[in-house]
């Protein structure tokens, strides 16, 4: 009796966690879920009103149309090499960077460093216009060049590092440096691979928000055979407001979130720690 | 977990080798960049236009159409997302721009006043194109100091879409046809009676996140007043007895629940095709679809629908708000030789302007408009006067695009009751020509 008397408080509790939070999960998942119903069904049922896309019949044809729209593929092809090329950029050069400012004594250490932090306070739309006009100078708009290098400057990302770094014994590096170990190789063989989980989090993190970038390949990569898939999939909006067609538009939104499904399906562990840990 | 990123770093180097593949060409190429949408997976690689339906299909069955008949061209098109501008300044800025663009006509003085698009006129004469057989409304809409700037492609206005099985039902229909309203206070009458009939509002109209729906309503019951509000085109006046006199009439239709509210673009669409109300307040874009829709079972359009240009309410003369879309050049090097391809496309584009014109668009040219199977195209004879009562703004008014939406954001303040009428068209009238003083 005692045992359940103090259970029952508990179990209401429970209870109206799991409520809430089926609740919220609902809330969060709705506009998923409703994009994915709307990908199933045919696009003139839907331009008398989305509310039919609660009820069947539905259709797998705007997936076939994706098929047969040869293009979707090679906007998918320019997404994956920048989002990657991106990715592996930063974790390159943030951990370098981080290392360096970590790590290594070197005049204007401080001064650099706090100059690089500057970055993380200017808006990017503060400076596309200066860095348009520069890549066009350098003929790098239509390039994956043009669409890459603008996402290496990653300051938050040498921030992380960092602190990380910071975190990090020094008696580990001090071991390795009486075994005669270089600073290079202290770095790469004892440092980085403790880095390993804050750099699934950068790495994470900058592929999502590459793979998302819409506004700079907008202005970039004018030439469809080099849009990404967010610019190439607004771009196949076939009337004002997509009035015509929302079924495929809808179906092209699932197809091109197929890729981060993937990614989070991989990493799902290493994303919750990394956020977890970002967050602390 | 190594092993998973050596996989994904093979991955991604075998991308960048593939995407770094270069194609080989032999023919001239065109770059055309548009907007329309892509619908590559119907009309990819179709070349029947005139099997072809809607903007997307018939444009791109068009383009293939061009590129099978001239095998020493390719014409490459970009597809932009609507309406693409952003784009093509980048593209300007660059330096890179495009060889054609799609533009709205009212657009057009934004780029020829700073001369990023070239004047058309000699090389439309070198393919036998007469700017003579544009339409007056075509004409006003592509020529800029005293220069053709564009091959115009269509005009398109606002216009009256009718449920005429609800107007049936509202005792709004004589001898087949809309009863519509001649002023303003028989506009109202009707529309009571419309409701009072149905319980429906007579009007349909996108008024939430709507860009530009208010202004070209007040342009237009402007014009029929006769207001000259764009006297200067770089000073709009607003403060005037004629622009309280629309906005009073569209805040009595909404006060009185004769329209429906708060639904967006969309919402206003497909509100129509479920006879939410009687007249949708939308484009000739729509004619199609809407036309389509009559010819259904069990639609609420079925076998009653017609459509009508503005009905004139004000006594001073019978006119419409007009845009239209057009084909610009932007100014860049170019061979000779891709010159005259250009023109050579255009020539193409102008010989297929009634292919174009089932879209619902108005022809840009007097001989498709005169023509008997453009008039035998469901309702175009009913917005055929559109030819004389079209009217673009004046040509040298800038930033067109800006100023519809500064209007559309006082508009539905003062129609919702967010601010009085007069406050608003004060403020509509200073942020319009804040915009036009500050023009480089």
């Amino acid at each position: 009796m005692i045992v359940l008397s103090n259970r029952t408080p508990d179990s209401k509790r429970n209870w109206t966690l799991s409520v809430i939070l089926t609740i919220s999960s609902l809330a969060m998942a709705a506009p998923l879920l409703w994009t994915l119903l709307l990908s199933l069904k045919p696009n003139d049922v839907l331009l008398r009103g989305t509310q039919t896309a609660l009820s069947p019949p539905y259709t797998l044809r705007n997936y076939a149309d994706i098929l047969g729209h040869p293009a979707v593929f090679g906007w998918l092809l320019n997404s994956a090499i920048v989002s990657l090329a991106v990715t592996f950029g930063v974790l390159i050069l943030s951990s370098l960077a981080g290392y360096g400012f970590a790590r290594l004594r070197f005049p204007g250490r401080n001064v650099i460093f706090i100059i690089v932090l500057f970055g993380l306070a200017i808006p990017e739309q503060s400076v596309i216009i200066a860095r348009h006009q520069m890549f066009t100078t350098l003929h790098l708009h239509n390039t994956y060049e043009g669409l890459i290098f603008p996402g290496l400057a990653a300051p938050f990302g040498v921030f992380l590092m960092a602190q990380y770094f910071r975190a990090l014994p020094r008696e580990l590096e001090e071991a390795a440096w009486l075994d005669n170990a270089s600073h290079f190789k202290t770095f790469w063989c004892i440092v980085l691979p403790l880095s390993l989980p804050a750099q699934v989090t950068l790495g994470i993190f900058t592929f999502l928000s590459t793979w998302n970038d819409y506004w700079w390949p907008l202005i970039s990569a004018t030439n469809s055979e080099m849009y990404t898939l967010t610019v190439g999939v607004a771009s196949s909006q076939m009337n004002f407001a997509q009035t015509n067609g929302l079924g495929f538009l809808m179906a092209q939104a699932v197809f091109a979130s197929i890729p981060i499904l993937v990614v989070y399906l991989i990493f799902q562990r290493y994303i919750v720690a990394g956020v977890s840990r970002a967050a602390a | 977990m190594r092993g998973r990123f050596a996989c994904l770093a093979a991955c991604t180097a075998l991308l960048a080798i593939s995407g770094c593949q270069h194609r080989s060409n032999d023919r001239l190429q065109i770059t055309l960049q548009r907007f329309f949408g892509a619908c590559d997976a119907e009309y990819g690689n179709s070349t029947n236009v005139a099997a072809a339906e809607g903007e997307c299909g018939i444009i791109t069955t068009l383009i293939n159409e061009f590129n099978a008949q001239n095998p020493d061209l390719e014409v490459r098109v970009n597809v932009v997302y609507w309406p693409g501008y952003d784009q093509l300044s980048a593209e300007l800025a660059a330096g890179d721009p495009p060889d054609l663009v799609t533009m709205h006509q009212s657009v057009i003085s934004d780029y020829s006043q700073r001369h990023l698009i070239i004047p058309l006129e000699e090389g439309l004469r070198s393919v036998g194109i007469d700017a003579g057989g544009f339409t007056r409304v075509a004409r006003e809409g592509v020529v800029r100091d005293g220069h053709i700037y564009a091959l115009p492609f269509d005009n398109w206005a606002p216009l009256w879409h009718i449920n005429m099985n609800l107007f049936r039902a509202a005792g709004l229909v004589s001898d087949g046809k809309p009863l519509l309203p001649h002023s303003p206070a028989e506009l109202l009458q009707q529309a009571r009676q419309f409701k009072r009939a149905t319980g429906k509002p007579y009007l349909i109209q996108s008024m939430v996140n709507e860009p530009s729906a208010y202004a070209r309503n007040l342009f237009t019951f402007l014009m029929q007043q006769n207001s000259d509000f764009f006297a200067d085109p770089r000073h709009i006046k607003l403060q005037t007895p004629e622009a309280r006199r629309v906005l009073e009439l569209f805040k009595q239709i909404y006060d009185e629940g004769l329209t429906t509210k708060n639904q967006d673009y969309t919402a206003a669409t497909s509100g129509f095709l479920n006879g939410q109300g009687g007249v949708y307040l939308v484009g000739t874009w729509m004619i199609g679809t809407y036309e389509q829709a009559s010819k259904q079972t069990g639609s609420p359009l079925a076998g009653g629908y017609a459509v009508a240009p503005y009905p004139q309410l004000y006594p001073g003369r019978d006119a419409t708000y007009a845009d239209g879309h057009s084909w610009v050049v932007p100014k860049a090097r170019r061979s000779r030789d891709k010159m005259h391809a250009i023109f050579r496309l255009l020539q193409f584009l102008r010989d297929n302007d009634y292919q174009w014109s089932r879209t619902g668009h108005l022809p840009a040219y007097k001989d498709v408009i005169d023509s008997q199977r453009w008039r035998s195209l469901p309702h175009r004879a009913e917005i055929a006067k559109l030819v004389e009562i079209a009217e673009p703004l004046p040509s040298g008014v800038q930033r067109q695009f800006l100023i519809q939406q500064i209007i559309s954001e006082e508009m539905e303040s003062a129609i919702t009751g967010q601010k009085s009428i007069n406050t608003a068209l004060a403020d509509a009238e200073r942020r319009v020509n804040d915009v036009l003083f500050n023009l480089l």
